[in-house]
């Protein structure tokens, strides 16, 4: 269907766990035995405790589209992680975020150094003002530790950071939080040319495609430019999607967009 | 209120209500009222209370007040209700001789504070060592200084003074929840109920005139059924316990200037030869009050007992608080961590017990040095989960300076609501905890950031469309709101742009962003947005909203002012990005 269908999928029953970044002990210290049998029991309690999290949610990752879906070692995106989205174009980037958050369904934290998050705008993708918090956190310590106790929470579907690049070590801080807390983890911030490598689990550009309006007095349908630049254990595809909003549903495209309408989002 | 003033025996009424006919001919002549006691609760700091609340004065029914009319009253200054005690409270005055020099804590040297009066400089305050050798408050400078050459000197601050004396009433608050500050140099506690707990009203008096001595302050206690009979005592210097009833008694030796009375009335009472408070109360009511005014027995009455007068606290009592008194001061985080987890424990079993929640809980920290640190809490839900509680406290112990530690903890609920009892487990409330669980996550982050949600408004300004409400209510979305395809990121400042359109009216073609120029393909609009004519001033220009969509794809909510002016040239802004 895709043409970025993986040939072999995991089963999207089992969402892949993070790998330990710890080595595998060394035989015969009988020393490290007490300290390994701590971590082993923290690594099984982590997973038991996102494992548990998830079940109690029921579904364990959010549709998208069939085509998008389908590509994704998941079936879907995956709650209780957390992903990053560059944001080509900041209205294309915003919608797609709120398609996300809409999609979580539950409670949703929008935390910003000043949210200009506009809940009119947003209720066409399902987002309503009912479900939306908004946290507003100028310096980006208190942003972070906010994003961090959102995700720690059992009691809210998903949380959008809006902050400049975050490092390894933050990014993977809060990757840990949300498998802990079960909610979607989203990090949207503004395009770079070469993007550092995160811990999130998928790094997705967003830009805006042209319409396919035929009218010069009407912008018909939103129409955007999905690029999966990063998607742990599957492979980087691009869509060209149409949120039609009447369905409520992503449509993509069933061929890639022919290079004559493509027009390349200014980076 | 009202009855009670009835029942006040002697009311002087005049000046207050010139245009009511005089019953007693010119005699009774408008004039203003002398003897305006200065100082006592009515001026304490804050926002009056509702406590202090009295009656107007001037009320025609009050004009034929019994004492007035000709009977003079009996002798011996007690009038016929005087004997009974108004209220069985009981007041504890504490007047601080030297407080604005002890405060400073210059004990090795002759030391003395002064201020200007007019043109000249006075000693407003002496140590104990500068007094012996002949300084005293209101001595000219320059003879103090010829007295004792090797005098320090510094210049008062009366605004540090009346900022020591209120965190000395908060210090005070581990005796009673009730206290009122009595400036310049005073407090008065009402310690109704509490003596017992100290080993009676001797023990208290001792106590809590050795902790201050302990602080350096020279205090003079005095306990008394009034409250201004109390601090007439301790003014005068005199340190004693007045038995249920006695304030009369008590006050009448006293010498005038503890009324604190202003000082031409003092000197023409002088002149006239009464020197004590039982000389002037012993004179004809009637025309005491006819020469000097109401205030004068106002003031009398209030300091011998007869007339009630209800200090204003500080700060309204708690409804619920525990405390913990150490023997060795704490000062480390770990035991500060213990004390007020245990603290929390006790005050969430006490607000079980009464069946409500807190919602806004302090924590006082009684410094050594009697310097006393607040710290607050607030929770959008009424909790009395030690843990939740314990989390929000968590943050901001931080803020604590316990510099030579702390001898007392006090956890105090200050907001309090009834909060029923939830089952929990048995899978039943798993609604109810995830809503708890947002709840107490929505605490946390107000404690140290910005939380709002945002609420549909009936307006179709943009700015207008959204307002912000607490985290902690709920918010319902109207039918049909937001039909119309909106941005999904509004700026807060919107971004002037050039623009430029075919016609003067239509749509732009080209949008400079910056310093790069994109065509435009496709435009919508426009929407005209009229002004609120109920809301807005009226200069407030109407706005045209093009949606429009860049040879880039990137989409666009721009916004045109100023067409409606004449001659005015248009002014774009982006306002929003569009999906």
């Amino acid at each position: 269907m895709s043409p970025s269908t993986m040939s072999s999928r995991p089963d999207p029953n089992h969402p892949d766990p993070t790998p330990d970044p710890s080595p595998d002990p060394p035989p015969g210290h009988a020393l490290d035995r007490p300290a390994l049998l701590a971590a082993l029991r923290a690594r099984i309690a982590r997973l038991d405790r996102s494992g548990a999290a998830l079940e109690a949610r029921g579904d364990t990752a959010l549709p998208l589209s069939p085509a998008i879906d389908a590509a994704l070692p998941w079936g879907g995106l995956p709650r209780a992680a957390l992903h990053e989205i560059l944001a080509a174009e900041p209205g294309a980037a915003a919608g797609f975020a709120a398609l996300l958050l809409a999609r979580a369904a539950g409670p949703v934290l929008w935390i910003a150094p000043d949210p200009d998050a506009w809940p009119p705008g947003l209720a066409r993708f399902g987002l309503s003002p009912a479900a939306l918090v908004l946290v507003r956190a100028p310096r980006p310590q208190d942003a972070l530790w906010a994003m961090e106790e959102c995700l720690r929470c059992p009691a809210i579907a998903a949380a959008l950071l809006m902050a400049p690049e975050l490092d390894l070590t933050t990014a993977r801080r809060l990757q840990l939080a949300a498998e802990a807390g079960g909610a979607l983890g989203l990090l949207l911030r503004a395009d770079t040319e070469a993007p550092a490598p995160t811990a999130a689990l998928t790094r997705w550009r967003v830009g805006s495609a042209a319409g396919d309006s035929t009218s010069a007095h009407d912008l018909g349908d939103p129409r955007w430019k999905l690029e999966l630049l990063r998607c742990r254990g599957g492979k980087p595809a691009t869509w060209h999607a149409t949120w039609r909003a009447g369905p409520g549903t992503l449509a993509t495209d069933e061929e890639p967009a022919a290079p004559a309408r493509r027009r390349r989002a200014s980076a | 209120m009202r009855r009670r003033c009835c029942e006040t025996p002697d009311v002087g009424q005049e000046g207050l209500c010139p245009s009511w006919p005089s019953p007693l001919g010119g005699e009774l002549a408008p004039q203003t009222p002398r003897g305006e006691v200065r100082g006592s609760g009515r001026d304490a700091a804050g926002a009056p209370s509702p406590r202090e609340f009295r009656a107007p004065p001037a009320s025609p029914d009050l004009f034929f007040p019994g004492g007035v009319r000709g009977a003079p009253p009996p002798p011996g200054g007690e009038s016929p209700r005087g004997a009974e005690p108004l209220s069985e409270r009981r007041h504890l005055a504490l007047h601080l001789p030297r407080l604005p020099v002890e405060r400073l804590r210059r004990e090795s040297e002759p030391f003395a504070l002064w201020g200007v009066d007019g043109p000249r400089r006075l000693v407003t305050a002496a140590s104990a060592q500068a007094e012996a050798a002949g300084v005293h408050a209101g001595q000219a400078l320059a003879d103090a200084q010829a007295i004792l050459p090797d005098l320090v000197l510094e210049p008062a601050d009366p605004a540090g003074d009346a900022a020591f004396l209120e965190r000395l009433a908060l210090w005070t608050l581990r005796f009673t929840p009730l206290v009122a500050l009595d400036p310049p140099q005073g407090l008065l506690l009402d310690v109704t109920g509490v003596a017992h707990l100290f080993g009676g009203e001797e023990a208290l008096l001792d106590t809590v005139v050795q902790h201050l001595a302990r602080q350096g302050l020279t205090a003079i206690a005095a306990l008394a059924d009034a409250p201004m009979a109390a601090a007439v005592l301790a003014r005068a210097g005199v340190q004693r316990v007045v038995p249920p009833g006695g304030a009369a008694e008590a006050v009448a030796p006293l010498p005038l200037f503890a009324l604190r009375l202003e000082e031409d009335l003092a000197a023409a009472l002088h002149g006239l030869g009464l020197r004590s408070i039982g000389a002037v109360a012993a004179q004809p009511r009637a025309g005491l009050v006819r020469r000097f005014g109401a205030g004068l027995a106002a003031a009398l009455d209030e300091a011998m007992g007869r007339r009630a007068r209800p200090i204003s606290p500080l700060r309204p009592p708690p409804e619920l608080g525990v405390h913990r008194d150490f023997a060795e001061p704490i000062a480390t985080r770990e035991s500060i961590d213990l004390v007020v987890a245990e603290l929390l424990d006790a005050l969430c079993r006490k607000l079980r017990e009464t069946g409500s929640g807190a919602r806004r809980v302090g924590l006082s920290a009684f410094r050594v040095d009697g310097t006393v640190q607040e710290i607050a809490v607030g929770t959008g839900l009424a909790s009395r989960d030690p843990a939740h509680l314990g989390r929000l406290f968590a943050q901001r112990l931080e803020r604590l300076e316990p510099d030579c530690g702390y001898d007392r903890l006090a956890l105090e609920a200050w907001q309090v609501e009834a909060l029923a009892g939830a089952q929990s487990g048995l899978g039943l409330g798993a609604r109810e905890a995830r809503r708890e669980a947002l709840a107490e996550l929505l605490d946390r982050l107000s404690q140290r950031v910005r939380v709002w949600r945002p609420a549909p408004r009936a307006s179709h300004w943009p700015e207008r469309e959204v307002a912000r409400v607490s985290a902690f209510e709920s918010v319902t979305v109207p039918q049909g709101w937001a039909a119309r395809p909106r941005p999904v990121r509004l700026l807060r400042r919107p971004l002037r742009v050039t623009a430029m359109a075919e016609v003067p009216d239509g749509p732009p073609r080209l949008v400079r962003l910056g310093r790069v120029s994109h065509r435009v393909l496709r435009a919508e609009g426009p929407e005209r947005v009229e002004p609120e004519w109920w809301r807005d001033p009226p200069e407030r220009p109407m706005r045209d909203y093009y949606r429009v969509e860049l040879a880039t794809g990137a989409r666009l909510w721009l916004c045109r002012v100023g067409f409606d002016a004449p001659g005015a040239e248009a002014r774009w802004y982006l306002h929003g990005y569009l999906p």
